[in-house]
């Protein structure tokens, strides 16, 4: 219950932060009126705020963290790793260097970035699988070396984009995209990415109980009864569909995918039957936050992947310290 | 019927001849210990009959039907598995860990039922280490966790369960209580244990309990010898098998019941 409730409150706080006010009455007016589409009393413009940037905002920030962090988990047990973040399989590095090249081909960002951003993200994991692919198996390590390999060679290409991209429109473009932000959320981002995400969501949420089988090890997961290619197929998947979709609409996120899961592990313990949903809803909240954040701490906008990390370290250590490691 | 028919079974790798033209075969309330030096490829034959290696050669009948024509889910419910040693990553609870035994028996999409939890309970008391069901598996000492592998190999509700060196790395203690406990699972529940063991005594000791037992003795990728324990394990066998001088003596260890023992003297050199 709690889970499900604490990322709609962080949604509704939401509403109300930023640097133009609004009062509570107002805005549950607002949703009200347009919820119900009858005409509003409230003026047009904090009309526009609150249901036209702060709420698609604050919709696609609770997607976009609960994909991270719920990929994250999964990946951790799934690679039998509590290291691994869900960009593991190469899938951050492949969506950057699509949305960069759709920045070099099209000189701005456009919604060909999305679209290129998602199918790069997709084909990176599935080329880290192909060479993670040995006979008729995919064992884990082979898996995370292919995923290491496909990471690095496409950061190396988006470096490449970056140092023939033109430097006075698409190189800054390139390096704001790839800083992470949900400045630009419009419900037309939410439609287009949600569907993907939530079908990986939904899977991940369906077989993780299975996950805390496959985190066993091929061999004692395959004694227990596991199909181990349709099972590990199908995390996969729903995490790559997941991932790929939140990264093509937010740019680069770090540390959600990593920490979050982490957190989660200390609080609710391993069992991926808590663990998975726990790191869904902590997810979430925790980009909405860091986001509201993100757009009051300065005149501008600070960038999603910077904040992220800077309040989410400070926090996971004192977490830490906290529960002295959660039986680590 | 034998539970479990191997016929002129080989494997090898691409260079390497692990074994060929192996026969045997286990029954019920049995237990089949696998005897012979590092790298002589008991570990391999076991991976063989539990599906996560595929044979070269001959085949291998579980309940008289070939194991190729089983799905993973269905060997998971007629044979369980205890490992070597089990890498412990994630502080699961040691009931989370033994409820992981019942998965061949839920679907891909849901979780252990109530059954199931009462099945894995039942598994944890009958190792006799109920009373650790909330603490994280990876607090436990080698041989408590050792025991707990045995009971999620339990809640898999199988006929035969296989044991790769379950004594390994085990104190002196808990390396009886291992031995303790298979001999309540093939003595009071039937289930039959191949069990794969670098000590000799472990077969003598089973025998000794009066349990049905066997020894294979798995030597230049074929048995040398296979039989009970006191035909097979003799100090002529020990130095072709091990290259090891041995002696072989026997204590009473009360009325009309006497444990042998083989004591190792010297190697070959």
């Amino acid at each position: 219950m709690l889970l499900i409730i604490s990322p709609l409150l962080c949604i509704f706080a939401s509403l109300f932060i930023g640097r133009y006010p609004l009062s509570i009455d107002e805005v549950i007016r607002i949703l009200w009126c347009k919820m119900a589409q009858l005409p509003c009393e409230v003026l047009d413009i904090k009309q526009t705020i609150v249901w036209d940037i702060r709420l698609p905002r604050a919709i696609l920030g609770a997607l976009v963290g609960g994909c991270l962090a719920i990929s994250g988990a999964a990946f951790q047990g799934l690679f039998r790793n509590p290291l691994v973040s869900s960009g593991i399989l190469g899938v951050s590095s492949g969506a950057g260097f699509g949305a960069a090249l759709a920045i070099v081909m099209f000189s701005s960002v456009s919604s060909a970035t999305y679209i290129f951003a998602f199918a790069f993200g997709t084909l990176a994991v599935f080329l880290s699988y192909i060479i993670g692919r040995v006979y008729d198996t995919t064992p884990t390590i082979m898996l995370v070396l292919g995923g290491v390999i496909v990471s690095s060679v496409f950061s190396a290409l988006i470096s490449l984009l970056k140092y023939v991209a033109d430097p006075y429109q698409q190189l800054p473009a390139i390096v704001f995209w790839l800083m992470g932000s949900l400045a630009t959320a419009r419900y037309s981002d939410i439609v287009a990415a949600g569907l993907p995400m939530l079908v990986g969501i939904a899977g991940l949420l369906a077989i993780r109980w299975r996950i805390n089988v496959l985190s066993m090890g091929d061999k004692e997961a395959h004694t227990l009864g596991v199909n181990l290619a349709v099972d590990k197929g199908l995390v996969i998947i729903s995490a790559t569909l997941a991932t790929a979709a939140a990264v093509s609409v937010s740019g680069i996120i770090g540390w959600v995918g990593l920490v979050i899961p982490h957190i989660c592990r200390m609080l609710v313990g391993n069992d991926n039957r808590v663990l998975i949903p726990a790191s869904l809803s902590m997810g979430a909240c925790f980009l909405i936050l860091v986001d509201d954040l993100g757009r009051i701490i300065t005149g501008s906008e600070m960038p999603l992947g910077i904040l992220t990390a800077l309040v989410g370290g400070p926090f996971f250590v004192w977490l830490l310290k906290k529960t002295k490691g959660g039986n680590w | 019927m034998s539970l479990l028919q191997v016929i002129e079974a080989g494997f090898g790798y691409e260079k390497q001849e692990i074994f060929r033209k192996l026969n045997f075969q286990v029954k019920k309330g049995e237990v089949f210990c696998l005897l012979g030096p590092n790298g002589c490829g008991k570990t391999t034959l076991l991976d063989c009959i539990l599906g996560v290696r595929q044979l070269n050669a001959g085949k291998i009948l579980l309940n008289g039907q070939d194991l190729n024509t089983f799905r993973s889910g269905q060997i998971a419910r007629h044979i369980a598995y205890v490992p070597q040693s089990h890498e412990r990553t994630f502080p699961y609870t040691v009931m989370d860990i033994v409820k992981m035994g019942r998965a061949a028996y839920t679907g891909r999409f849901s979780a252990p039922s109530k059954l199931d939890k009462a099945i894995a309970k039942e598994a944890l008391e009958m190792v006799g280490l109920f009373h650790l069901r909330h603490r994280p598996y990876t607090q436990l000492s080698g041989g408590e966790a050792q025991l707990v592998m045995v009971a999620r190999a339990l809640a898999q509700k199988t006929p035969m369960i296989i044991m790769d060196e379950p004594t390994a790395h085990l104190d002196f203690k808990h390396e009886l209580e291992v031995l303790e406990t298979i001999v309540e699972l093939v003595g009071d529940s039937q289930i039959s244990v191949i069990m794969a063991t670098h000590f000799p005594n472990h077969a003598f000791y089973f025998e000794n309990k009066k349990l049905p037992t066997r020894v294979a003795l798995m030597h230049d990728h074929n048995f040398l010898e296979l039989g009970q324990p006191s035909e097979v394990i003799a100090e002529e066998s020990m130095k072709t098998l091990y290259g090891v001088n041995t002696r072989l003596i026997s204590c009473a260890t009360g009325e009309r019941s006497e444990l042998k023992q083989l004591v190792p003297i010297s190697t070959i050199s």
